[in-house]
C-alpha cells in the first residue's frame, strides 16, 4: 500500500496511555465590551485506546466547540491535550505530525465536500498534501471508497451533488481514514441522516473501528445512537462536564440530575410504558453570564444553597470510572444528600 | 475487499457513468437553455468580431473628412448611417469605434480581476487585522462614486489611453475586491475548508484547491457585469476629452464631438449613444444569464 509512510509511528505509550487526555480545555469566545461565551470551560477527559467516546448535552452546551479545539481548528485558551503522551503541537508531536493521526467527520455532508472536486480528488487530498504522490492518493481514495461501500468505478469520478446524503457521509468517512488517522471525531456526523441511512453508517463506523483500530469520539444529540455505538459517555452541560463514565452503567443509574434529566427526556419505545416525568423545565442558561456555584442548579430540582454557591468538581462515584460533577455525590459538601464524610472514607 | 451495499437511488444503478459531465458542463446547458442570455452572447460576439475585422468590413476610411458632405442624414447614398460633422462615414467610424470601447471595457475590467481578487481572496481568507486594514483601504476608494474618481485620476494623470485606461483599472478594484471578499469569507466558513485545515494542509494549498475553484466563478460574473460600465466610463472620458484624442474614432468622443448638431442632424447624432448601449446592455444580460447559470446548487 502507498500510506506505509504515513502510518508508521503506531503506539508509542503503550496500551495503559490514553490516546488522548484533555487537560482543563477551555474556550471562551470575546463578544466585545468585555462579554465573555464561555463555549468549553475547563474541559477534562480521556480517551483511552480502541474506545468510542460518546458526548452529549444540549444544544450550545459546547461539545462542538470542544471537537474543534481536539481537532486544533480553534486552538484553545487554556489547557492542554496529550496525545498518547505527547503534548499535541509541542517538540515530540507537531501539529501537522499530529492531524495525520485526529481526523474528524463533519454533520453536514454537502458542506463538507468541496462541489468543484471529484470524490476521489476530495479523498485524495489529504495524503498529497503529506506528500504523497498524485497517483498513489488516488488509489489510496479509491480502496477507501470500496471499503465505505461505494463502489470506485461507479462513484470515484463523480461529484458531491451527484451523491444521496448518506454516500456523501460515506464519502467524508472515507475522506476522514485517508490519513490513517488513529482518532476519528464524528460531529453529528449520523444526525442528518435518515433512521435507515443512519443504521447503515452507523454499522459501517462500527466495522471500520475493527478493521482499523479506531478510537472515535462520537457526539450526538441522539441519546439511543450514543448508547449504541459509545463504551464511555461524557455529558457536557454550559461547557463543562456534568458526568463521565461507562455507557451501561451511566444510562442505567445516571447520578447527575442533569443526566438524569437528559436520559429521562428520551421517548420511551414502549406506548404502554409511557414517559410520565415532566422533562426538564427552561432553556440552558445563557453561557455568557453562567449561573454562579453549579451551572444546572437553576434548573435542578434537587438544588439547595450550596449549589449556589461553590462549584462541585467530578468527583468519582459508585464502582469503576464513574465521575460526577455534583454536591450530593461530594461527601462533606453541605448538601442534605451528600454522603457523610465517613462514610465515603 | 467486501463491498457494503450502498444507499444508491436504482435509478443511479441503471445509468453508471464513469465520467460525470461536471459543473461547467451544467452551466453551459443552463446556459444555453436561456434564450436572452445566448441572444446577448450572440450579439457580443458579432460586435466582437466586427472590431477585430473593422478594417474588413467598414465601406469607408473612418477618418477621411470631406467638407461638403457634412451631417448627412441616415440613409444618404454611399452615408449608408450619415456623415459626422467633419464629413465622415458614421458607419465606417461606428465599426472602427468598437475597437476602442470594447478595449477600454474590457482590460480595465480584466486587470480589476486579478488584482481585486488577489486583494479581496486574500483579505477574506485571512481575516483578522489585515482583511481590516485592506478591506478600509478599498473602502476608501469605494466611498468616491466612481464616474468622480475616474474623472478625478484621469484630471490628474492627463488625457490620453494608458492614463484612463489605468484610473478605470483603479475604479474597478475595489467593488471586485468587496465581491472577492465576500464570497471567500463565506467559502472559508465551509466545512470542506476545515476539513482541508483538518488534514494539515497549508493556506497556499487550501486557497488553490478548495478557495479559487469555488470563488473565481462568481467574482468572474461580478466582473463582466462591470464591462458596460467601464464602457460607459471611458466614453465619458472621451467626451470629456480626457480619453482618446480625435481623430480616432471612440463612441464617447464621437458622442462628444456630434453633440453640436444634436438639432441638426439628432439621428446621427445618436447614433453612437446606441452603439454603447446595445454593446453594455448585451454585456449585462450574458453577465446575467452567466451568473444564473452558475448560481444554481451544484
Amino acid at each position: 500500500m502507498s500510506l506505509e509512510m504515513l502510518t508508521e509511528e503506531r503506539d508509542r505509550g503503550g496500551a495503559g496511555t490514553p490516546l488522548l487526555e484533555a487537560r482543563r480545555l477551555t474556550k471562551h469566545f470575546p463578544l466585545g465590551r468585555g462579554a465573555v461565551v464561555r463555549a468549553v470551560d475547563g474541559v477534562d477527559f480521556q480517551v483511552m485506546k480502541g474506545e468510542t467516546l460518546g458526548v452529549v448535552g444540549e444544544s450550545g452546551c459546547g461539545k462542538s466547540t470542544t471537537a474543534r479545539v481536539v481537532m486544533q481548528l480553534i486552538t484553545q485558551d487554556k489547557g492542554e491535550m496529550l496525545f498518547d503522551g505527547e503534548a499535541v503541537g509541542g517538540a515530540a508531536l507537531s501539529l501537522k505530525a499530529y492531524r495525520r493521526q485526529a481526523q474528524m467527520v463533519f454533520q453536514d455532508s454537502y458542506a463538507s465536500l468541496n462541489p468543484r472536486l471529484t470524490i476521489e480528488d476530495s479523498v485524495a487530498f489529504g495524503p498529497t498534501v503529506h506528500g504523497v504522490s498524485k497517483s498513489a492518493a488516488i488509489a489510496r481514495a479509491r480502496d477507501l471508497l470500496a471499503r465505505v461501500g461505494l463502489d470506485p468505478a461507479r462513484f470515484a469520478a463523480r461529484y458531491p451533488h451527484e451523491l444521496s446524503g448518506g454516500q456523501r457521509q460515506r464519502v467524508n468517512i472515507a475522506r476522514a481514514l485517508a490519513l490513517g488517522p488513529r482518532l476519528v471525531i464524528l460531529d453529528e456526523a449520523v444526525s442528518a441522516l435518515d433512521k435507515s441511512v443512519e443504521a447503515q453508517v452507523l454499522n459501517l463506523l462500527m466495522d471500520l473501528r475493527e478493521e482499523f483500530g479506531l478510537t472515535y469520539i462520537f457526539i450526538s444529540h441522539d441519546l439511543n445512537v450514543v448508547r449504541f455505538i459509545s463504551d464511555r459517555v461524557m455529558v457536557m452541560y454550559l461547557g463543562e462536564v456534568v458526568e463521565i463514565g461507562p455507557v451501561d452503567e451511566l444510562y442505567d443509574d445516571p447520578r447527575h440530575p442533569y443526566t438524569r434529566a437528559l436520559l429521562s427526556a428520551m421517548p420511551s419505545m414502549d406506548p404502554d410504558n409511557r414517559t410520565m416525568e415532566a422533562p426538564l423545565a427552561g432553556d440552558p442558561p445563557n453561557p455568557i453570564n453562567p449561573p454562579a456555584g453549579c451551572r444546572f442548579h437553576p434548573r435542578c430540582p434537587q438544588a439547595q444553597t450550596v449549589c449556589a454557591k461553590a462549584k462541585p468538581v467530578l468527583t468519582q462515584t459508585g464502582e469503576g470510572a464513574r465521575l460526577a460533577a455534583c454536591h450530593m455525590e461530594i461527601a462533606g459538601s453541605g448538601h442534605s444528600r451528600a454522603p457523610k464524610l465517613e462514610d465515603a472514607a | 475487499m467486501s463491498v457494503i451495499t450502498s444507499d444508491a437511488s436504482p435509478a443511479a444503478m441503471v445509468t453508471p457513468p464513469l465520467r460525470s459531465p461536471g459543473y461547467w458542463a451544467g452551466v453551459w446547458r443552463r446556459f444555453t437553455r436561456d434564450k436572452v442570455a445566448v441572444g446577448a452572447g450572440i450579439v457580443v460576439l458579432l460586435i466582437v468580431l466586427m472590431a477585430i475585422f473593422a478594417d474588413y468590413i467598414a465601406p469607408a476610411d473612418p477618418t477621411r473628412s470631406s467638407m461638403l458632405r457634412r451631417l448627412r442624414p441616415i440613409g444618404t447614398p454611399g452615408y449608408p448611417l450619415g456623415a459626422d460633422e467633419l464629413g465622415r462615414d458614421m458607419l465606417s467610424r461606428l465599426i472602427h469605434g468598437a475597437r476602442l470601447s470594447l478595449f477600454m471595457g474590457v482590460v480595465p475590467v480584466f486587470i480589476a480581476f486579478f488584482l481585486g481578487s488577489l486583494i479581496g481572496v486574500s483579505a477574506g481568507f485571512f481575516g483578522g487585522r489585515y482583511n481590516t486594514v485592506v478591506m478600509r483601504t478599498v473602502d476608501v476608494f469605494y466611498a468616491f462614486p466612481s464616474v468622480l474618481l475616474a474623472i478625478a485620476l484621469s484630471g490628474a494623470l492627463g488625457a490620453g489611453i494608458f492614463n484612463s485606461l489605468l484610473s478605470l483599472t483603479i475604479v474597478f478594484i475595489p467593488p471586485i475586491a468587496r465581491i472577492a471578499e465576500s464570497v471567500t469569507t463565506q467559502v472559508r466558513s465551509m466545512d470542506y475548508v476545515e476539513a482541508a485545515r483538518a488534514s494539515g494542509a497549508a493556506s497556499g494549498a487550501i486557497i488553490r484547491i478548495h478557495v479559487l475553484g469555488n470563488v473565481l466563478g462568481p467574482i468572474f460574473v461580478y466582473a463582466t457585469s462591470l464591462i458596460s460600465v467601464s464602457m460607459i466610463l471611458a466614453s465619458g472620458l472621451s467626451f470629456l476629452g480626457l480619453g482618446t484624442k480625435p481623430p480616432t474614432p471612440e463612441w464617447g468622443l464621437m458622442l462628444n464631438t456630434l453633440r453640436t448638431a444634436i438639432y441638426v442632424q439628432p439621428w446621427v447624432a445618436a447614433l453612437p449613444g446606441m452603439a454603447i448601449f446595445i454593446t453594455s446592455i448585451s454585456f449585462n444580460l450574458l453577465s446575467d444569464g452567466l451568473r444564473s447559470a452558475m448560481d444554481v446548487k451544484g
